[in-house]
């Protein structure tokens, strides 16, 4: 019997609260952790849990998922057979349904016509985790379940594990039964056998602006920091060919994460700092996040914020937010001494 | 076949013997580098931004990391449809194995592969420097020149001159005579070990030499004498810039300190001549609440809990609570345990130096520690 998974990645999901941070891209390809993007988690968590075959179905803005995803090679899933498939959505008009989307798969169906694995995962694609699939599939099958749920704390991860054919017959059937989605499926009554499993691991959904700063600020802890990144379970992102980071004279680093590329002469404090980042002399960052290639001159304070990919700062700047509200910098903006004085 | 312009023949079968431990298990162009580099991304970047894109990879001595590393080339963007970067250890012929026995020996015996390019010019280079240079326009003088072989020559100060192969020049450059190590040094254009020559001219060479059984079969000792003598036009190639040949422990723990200098010319950070290298999957830094780093130059997977000052770290180094590193050079994966002071020393791959353990060399010498197992043990 082929017990093998195949991996199902809903990338459609879109969340109002973040819209500072996804004008220009998809939830799925929003950074984190100064080196990543959020679907990294997900595919990585599949990769290592042997999944050879992963669809990602993407709807707006899916052109810096796909420079970031490529033919999947960072992820080993540039394979002759199996791999990684790319869908995008064909009607960007009808509304989107929970995670798992009938009517988005339905106009892929050939992919899990094709498929030889026997199960597959549905999963979304703005949870941080890193989580070893293949014990849900064991206890499903010893279980006799025909569906099992992922939760955590209690709660659903909106993850489902299923046998194809049964994702199959429940797309073919969606006008019949009215579902429109795998949440849809549970919450009814089906005659099916439907069961729950409580991943015990670390898991963050990020579906706002402050689970998005609550969520990084977390990774800063030790304890979470070894219970995300396991050397056995990498989580792979693209590569850049970034030198290492260069901490000059005056650089003063506490708790911070720091990526590689970026020239340090300020203090950082409690921080996230993205790849290729540039910090002058005298500044001070605290509290905040630091997306790619954002230039920071020399005498800035910048305090509970999120700033987005290539943000220039010019020297002198202040600017602050709070723990509860942080300050979210647009992508590619100048931020002057001046314009907020 | 369409003719290629220039091929490159990379030499990376240098044992490296003057770099003690570091290499007794790798060849010294897989030695590390700069925090996240192997000395040979520096040639073979140097290939691909200059668009060399067929480059011959001689490996003898420990070949196994090398040979991984290189793979089929795609971190230099060197897998080619038609060309790109091919490995070519030594080989069994049909009446014994033909080990290299000199720089030149080793092209000669890969003349098959130099003849299946078909390339008007061969450039010869060295996989133990570390450096940044054009190839092009190099190639570019070779050719305005009508040179049969062109060696690239840098300044060195003139009291050092006797440590380098000089070439002795004329007003317009042209090559007159050649002084290996010479003891009153004429000059002081050193020899970098890159040539590039005209494959007929240096084709016909290497016949010759691989005949003579006094040769050493050696660029700079027999093939460029033999060209001289033959009075074939050879022209220095003048480079300017930072080059430095890494072959003993002082000079590669002096290379790697000359990057946390803000004025080094070699810019590590400059996006149009990037160095590639294989990029291991890290998760980003880690710099504790205790910590103090300041420069120094880390890569990803660090993680810092003590004081690190003046230093270059490879990925995946630990220095745990309490402990200083000064002016050291921490290769991948290495622990640095709790209250250890350590200063002016290399510390290699996967080395696990024990809490409260002090390492630094005899007061005013100017020597680097190379920190080994041994010496762990007699602490």
């Amino acid at each position: 019997m082929n017990k093998k998974l195949l991996g199902v990645i809903d990338a459609t999901t879109y969340y109002d609260d973040l819209k500072d941070l996804t004008t220009h891209r998809s939830l799925a390809a929003l950074p984190f952790a100064g080196r990543y993007r959020l679907i990294d988690f997900v595919l990585s968590s599949m990769v290592n849990s042997t999944i050879h075959s992963v669809a990602i179905f993407p709807k707006y803005q899916y052109r810096s998922l796909m420079d970031h995803l490529g033919s999947g090679k960072n992820w080993g899933l540039d394979r002759k057979r199996d791999g990684l498939f790319f869908f995008p959505s064909p009607n960007l008009d009808t509304p989107s349904a929970g995670i798992g989307s009938f009517s988005h798969f339905a106009a892929n169906l050939d992919y899990l016509y094709k498929s030889t694995q026997e199960y597959a995962i549905i999963a979304n694609c703005y949870t941080i985790f890193n989580m070893d699939f293949q014990p849900v599939l064991d206890r499903h099958i010893e279980m006799g379940c025909d569906i099992t749920e992922i939760c955590h704390n209690g709660q659903s991860l909106d993850m489902y594990l299923v046998k194809t054919s049964l994702l199959i017959e429940l797309i073919e059937t969606r006008h019949q039964t009215g579902y429109t989605c795998m949440k849809d499926v549970v919450n009814g009554i089906v005659p099916f056998t439907l069961c729950t499993y409580e991943y015990l691991g670390l898991a963050y959904k990020v579906d706002s602006i402050t689970a998005y700063y609550q969520t990084s600020m977390n990774i800063l802890h030790p304890t979470v920091l070894e219970n995300l990144f396991i050397s056995s379970q990498p989580i792979f992102t693209k590569v850049k060919d970034e030198p290492p980071t260069q901490y000059q004279k005056e650089a003063v680093i506490k708790n911070a994460m720091v990526a590689n590329g970026c020239i340090i002469n300020g203090v950082v404090e409690n921080s996230i700092i993205s790849r290729g980042v540039k910090i002058g002399k005298g500044t001070i960052i605290r509290n905040s996040i630091i997306m790619q290639k954002c230039q920071i001159g020399d005498n800035c304070v910048i305090d509970s914020a999120i700033l987005d990919k290539d943000v220039r700062v010019e020297s002198g700047t202040f600017m602050n937010g709070s723990k509860e509200k942080p300050l979210v910098i647009r992508k590619g903006t100048v931020q002057g001494a001046l314009m907020n004085s | 076949m369409i003719k290629k312009k220039c091929i490159a023949m990379l030499l990376a079968g240098g044992k490296g013997s003057r770099l003690n431990s570091l290499t007794k298990e790798i060849a010294k162009p897989a030695v590390p580098f700069g925090g996240k580099y192997r000395i040979i991304d520096f040639a073979l970047s140097n290939c691909t931004n200059s668009g060399i894109d067929t480059v011959g990879v001689l490996t003898q001595y420990q070949p196994l990391v090398l040979n991984s590393y290189i793979g089929i080339g795609s971190t230099w963007d060197l897998d080619r449809k038609d060309g790109g970067v091919t490995v070519l250890p030594p080989y069994s012929a049909s009446s014994e194995v033909k080990w290299y026995t000199g720089t030149a020996s080793a092209v000669y015996q890969n003349l098959n592969y130099i003849e299946q390019h078909n390339p008007e010019h061969v450039l010869i280079l060295s996989g133990d420097h570390i450096y940044k240079m054009n190839y092009e326009q190099m190639l570019d003088y070779h050719i305005d020149k009508k040179s049969d072989g062109t060696i690239s020559v840098i300044e060195v100060p003139w009291d050092e001159a006797n440590r380098f192969g000089i070439m002795n020049t004329d007003k317009e450059l042209a090559v007159t005579d050649f002084a290996e190590k010479p003891e009153v040094p004429q000059n002081n254009l050193a020899s970098m070990g890159i040539y590039i020559f005209k494959w007929e001219v240096l084709k016909e060479y290497l016949f010759m030499d691989a005949k003579n059984t006094e040769s050493s079969h050696d660029f700079g000792k027999d093939i460029i004498p033999m060209l001289l003598h033959d009075q074939k036009k050879l022209f220095a190639y003048p480079f300017k810039g930072y080059w430095k040949d890494v072959g003993t422990v002082k000079s590669l723990w002096e290379a790697n300190m000359d990057l946390l200098d803000d004025n080094c010319d070699l810019d590590l950070f400059d996006y149009e001549w990037r160095i590639y290298s294989v990029n291991p999957n890290q998760k980003p830094q880690y710099i504790s609440p205790e910590a103090e780093v300041n420069e120094s130059l880390l890569n990803e997977g660090c993680t810092i809990e003590g004081i690190v000052h003046k230093s270059v770290l490879f990925q995946g180094v630990t220095v745990k609570k309490g402990a200083m590193v000064k002016e050291s050079v921490i290769m991948p994966d290495a622990v640095i345990g709790e209250n250890v002071f350590i200063e002016r020393a290399i510390v290699p791959s996967h080395i696990r130096i024990p809490d409260n353990t002090v390492i630094k060399a005899d007061k005013n010498s100017e020597e680097i520690v190379l920190v080994t197992e041994e010496i762990i043990a007699s602490k």
